[in-house]
């Protein structure tokens, strides 16, 4: 048990110091990096980790006599939790996801320290201590909370309060919901039961199971399957359109979503928001396949009411290609990221 | 004996009478339900002169369109009279606490039932009377809820007379075969109320009891059915069905009560009246023990709560799962429907009752935590609960991650896009699945562990028992969040399916758990006994914070479910021209949720205080927790 727990402590000191380093600036904050496509897991992960490292260090403590006060236990578990969401998480996370999280991190503390009555009143004794002021120290605490409380309530206020000059915060929908069908180029297409033309199998029929098993492989490097490269000068079917899907996206929407999809194309930072990353679950993994056809063709120009606040400059694709080349591209989205459309069956 | 024969044979005439209430309004509805389908050939041949046909939008059946078509409203004193105001809101407010109080007195005589039932099938006669007494409470209560219910639903149809007559005249007009099948299933909602609540005590003991158990089977029969009726009025301006694309009624009134939505809606609103009864009556014990002098009363109240909150998570446990159901449905009849709730326009409210789901959770496994605390013996598991604090905390923060994130321009600038490496995976539906059952089997776990905390299990397997029973959780554990994340590498569809063996797992916790553990704790050596009463005043606050959560949440779904129909009173046949025809903010959705639950607490806290006034008190052993007969506070435990 003890070995057990000497190693818990040894990996809390370890990640306590790598987080600190990182916080002031000492260790660059990719040493341990976050991986692409495994960050969500990872994230969860290192948060065990350093759980069964407070336990360690909780436990090592008591053994050597140096108990560390439940009140300053809860304190310290919450600022960490925030601390390794604002330096160890990147991209930054937003403020308010930070709150939302730091919110809930704070009712977990209370939860933890209040779960039996023992606990509990080893929790507040230092804060009853204060109130009580029995002794010199603590009146002076008193004292000092009674005047420095009122002036953080304050400049809380204040800070609240005064105008500012940033930009408001922007509570975007982005994925509208899209209309019941869509007309390009003359014909109606019905959103919920189209189907691409052109993810067929050899036999040239409508087959998602076929295309999606020649589809990229997910995960890091993302490799096409033996003998499904679209760029084979023998492919023919599904693959042929693949390729000219490819053709298409490189002559026309790579300069924003990027060459491997992510949203970081050549232009892409001069817009803000960047392009939408296909590379993401949340986008086009989410969605039908008519989905992105209407979205595609229509541009952000033809965003529907609630797509707020309308802000994309995609083009609506229908003044430029035809609605063949536009079932093409959106299929070698799919083909490249790896994800399947979203399907009802 | 005479006497006693006499008072079986009106207690059997007095149920004989409810089932004859229940079956008139079928009766009475019977000659106006022969128009349509199943109409003599006489009656449709002559309809088929004088009316054109119609198709159903649903159904795509033929039908002759009897009905007129759904009104073009303009906006005008005509069609949208007013105060000086906005007559959404007044409608909004009306059409809530209607739903409150409604939800409430359908829920407690379902509370009443299971309860006197636990009370007649216990064999410990001290506890027995304690659960009847317990069930004449609540439906006391009830019964003033019950008027106020009523006078709240005569103000919601007056408002939608006074404020939108078009619309509800229009409504009307479609359910008008059942709209007094709905009055008189109110009457015989009414009478079989005050047969069962003035039968109490004429029919106590013995046989006569049970005509009396029945009597609230019959009142919940007639109670669940009048929900029915109303959620098929919801549920037909949502997914209306049975008309054409004019809105012509095509006479089958069962298509039109039978929309793509009402049967999930149904289930969940059973469902969710059966956690928010829960929650409301848990509160009102938390309020009597926080105001209670005496260690007797506390004991009382103490016990309340925990019966209630049992009930009522009982019912909360299956409710994630009931409205993914209907989610499911919702998508499966209207994609932008759908989106538009998950993805788009309503995301953000949806994750606000992710969060408020969230916080009915923690608040139940806080209140577990606390009450172990009241158990002697319960301690080696107590040292446990940070763990467990720390597993509900990351399914938590998964469950309420936004897939919409709120930000400003500069933050979405250097997080390099709209979606986030990180929370952008925790944001989708895949995650969500596992965070939601992660903090399902987490509360199953503090159940467990309630269940057997002052207990040591003596059968000859109790080791074994309590190794495959860890075996068993971690094993839930591990197979929901390994599907959580298989999920991202397979097709849409397929993920979708993976919710079904997800649930599977967390629901073979609960089936399988707690008749094991039942059996592991039989003669089982108590270690100490259950010392009602003896529970922190936190517990109590967590039961007050588990009903308010229950009663926003309510007002919160309510809202999202009405908000989705977005420009259409009736979607895609009646278009709403009012100028209220657009969506809240939800800042104001917000406010007005919170300021409906605030009235109804106010009000509902005047009818407890109203119950107060004649309440007897329960009578509690003198020495209620003793070994030997200690009061066993649930079924299983």
């Amino acid at each position: 048990m003890k070995a057990i727990m000497s190693l818990g402590a040894l990996i809390g000191v370890a990640g306590l110091l790598l987080l600190s380093g990182m916080i002031v600036g000492i260790v660059p904050s990719d040493t341990v990096r976050l991986i692409e496509g495994y960050m969500p897991v990872q994230v969860i992960a290192e948060l065990i980790l350093f759980v069964a490292g407070f336990t360690g260090i909780s436990y090592m403590m008591s053994a050597m006599g140096m108990t560390f006060p439940r009140f300053w236990q809860g304190i310290s578990c919450w600022a960490f939790v925030l601390l390794y969401l604002k330096f160890r998480v990147y991209p930054p996370i937003p403020f308010s996801v930070r709150a939302m999280y730091g919110t809930v991190s704070l009712v977990a503390v209370f939860m933890w320290v209040s779960a039996n009555e023992e606990d509990w009143q080893k929790f507040k004794q230092p804060i009853m201590n204060v109130l009580d002021a029995k002794t010199g120290g603590n009146r002076l605490l008193r004292y000092a909370y009674l005047i420095i409380l009122p002036i953080l309530i304050g400049g809380f206020s204040y800070n609240a309060m005064v105008p500012k000059s940033e930009e408001p915060i922007e509570l975007r929908t982005v994925h509208p919901a899209p209309p019941a069908s869509t007309k390009v180029h003359g014909k109606t297409y019905t959103l919920q039961t189209s189907q691409n033309p052109y993810r067929v199998n050899p036999e040239g029929k409508y087959d998602q199971e076929y295309s999606n098993a020649n589809i990229v492989e997910q995960g890091m490097g993302r490799l096409m399957k033996p003998n499904a490269n679209p760029w084979d000068k023998d492919a023919q079917g599904y693959l042929k359109y693949v390729r000219e899907g490819g053709e298409i996206f490189y002559q026309n929407c790579h300069f924003c979503h990027g060459d491997n999809l992510n949203g970081r194309g050549l232009h892409a930072f001069a817009f803000n928001p960047i392009p939408a990353n296909f590379t993401d679950p949340g986008t086009i993994a989410q969605l039908q396949e008519t989905f992105i056809f209407w979205r595609v063709s229509k541009g952000g120009i033809g965003l529907p009411n609630e797509g707020f606040p309308w802000a994309s400059v995609m083009p609506p694709w229908e003044q430029h290609l035809t609605v063949d080349e536009i079932w093409k591209v959106v299929m070698f989205e799919y083909w490249h990221t790896g994800y399947y459309p979203r399907t009802w069956d | 004996m005479g006497r006693v024969a006499g008072k079986k044979l009106l207690s059997i005439m007095a149920l004989v009478a409810m089932v004859g209430l229940l079956l008139l309004p079928i009766a009475v509805s019977l000659p106006s339900l022969a128009i349509g389908a199943d109409a003599p050939d006489a009656v449709k041949q002559e309809g088929e002169q004088k009316y054109e046909k119609g198709r159903d939008v649903y159904y795509k059946t033929e039908g002759l369109a009897i009905g007129a078509p759904a009104p073009k409203t303009v906006d005008g004193p005509k069609d949208y009279p007013r105060y000086n105001f906005e007559s959404r809101v007044l409608l909004w407010f009306a059409n809530q606490q209607h739903l409150y109080y409604g939800s409430f007195v359908l829920a407690v005589p379902i509370f009443c039932m299971v309860i006197e039932f636990m009370g007649v099938v216990t064999k410990d006669k001290a506890m027995a009377k304690r659960y009847d007494q317990l069930a004449y409470d609540f439906i006391k209560i009830s019964l003033t809820a019950y008027s106020l219910t009523a006078i709240l639903g005569g103000i919601l149809i007056f408002t939608f007379l006074t404020l939108y007559p078009a619309f509800f005249g229009y409504l009307s007009s479609i359910f008008r075969p059942v709209m007094h099948i709905y009055a008189l299933m109110f009457v015989a909602e009414s009478g079989t109320l005050y047969i069962y609540y003035y039968g109490w005590d004429k029919m106590r003991d013995g046989f006569l009891k049970w005509i009396h158990l029945s009597m609230s089977v019959i009142l919940n029969v007639i109670g669940t059915l009048l929900m029915f009726l109303a959620n098929s009025w919801i549920g037909f301006m949502m997914s209306p069905a049975g008309v054409d694309e004019q809105g012509r009624f095509l006479g089958n009134i069962w298509h039109v009560i039978h929309t793509a939505l009402w049967n999930p809606l149904n289930v969940h609103r059973i469902l969710g009246n059966m956690a928010f009864g829960g929650g409301v009556v848990a509160a009102y014990a938390a309020y009597k023990f926080l105001a209670s002098k005496t260690d007797e009363d506390r004991a009382h109240y103490d016990w309340m709560g925990y019966i209630a909150m049992a009930l009522g998570v009982a019912f909360l446990i299956p409710l994630p799962f009931a409205g993914y159901w209907l989610m499911r449905e919702v998508y499966a009849y209207r994609q932008q429907m759908g989106i538009t709730l998950m993805g788009g326009l309503l995301a953000w409210l949806f994750i606000i009752q992710a969060t408020m789901i969230g916080i009915l959770f923690l608040s139940t496994n806080y209140y577990l935590w606390q009450a172990l605390g009241r158990m002697r013996g319960a301690e080696k598991y107590q040292r446990y609960i940070k763990y467990l604090v720390f597993i509900l905390c990351c399914g938590y923060l998964v469950f309420i991650t936004p897939h919409t994130i709120v930000m400003t321009p500069a933050e979405l600038k250097a997080m390099g896009g709209q979606q986030h490496p990180v929370l952008g995976n925790y944001g989708v539906m895949s995650a969500k699945n596992g965070g939601i059952n992660v903090i399902i089997t987490t509360t199953i776990l503090s159940f467990v562990w309630y269940m057997r905390g002052n207990k040591v299990s003596t059968v000859s397997w109790s080791k074994f028992g309590n190794i495959f029973m860890g075996v068993f959780f971690a094993c839930a554990y591990v197979n929901i969040i390994w599907l959580a994340i298989y999920g991202y590498y397979i097709p849409a569809n397929v993920r979708v399916g993976l919710s079904v063996p997800q649930v599977a797992t967390t629901l073979s916790c609960l089936f399988f758990m707690f008749p094991l553990n039942s059996a592991m704790m039989k003669g089982a050596k108590q270690m100490g006994a259950i010392e009602w009463g003896k529970i922190s005043v936190r517990s109590q606050y967590a039961l007050i914070m588990l009903a308010t959560a229950f009663t926003w949440m309510m007002g919160l779904m309510g809202y999202i479910r009405s908000s989705v129909r977005l420009f259409w009173h009736v979607n895609e046949i009646m278009r709403d021209n009012s100028p209220w025809a657009y969506t809240h903010t939800v800042g104001f959705a917000a406010n007005m949720i919170s300021f409906n639950v605030l009235f109804f607490w106010v009000s509902i806290l005047f009818v407890f205080w109203l119950g107060s006034l004649g309440m007897k008190k329960a009578p509690v052993p003198a020495k209620a927790g003793v070994p030997g007969g200690a009061p066993q506070p649930a079924a299983g435990h």
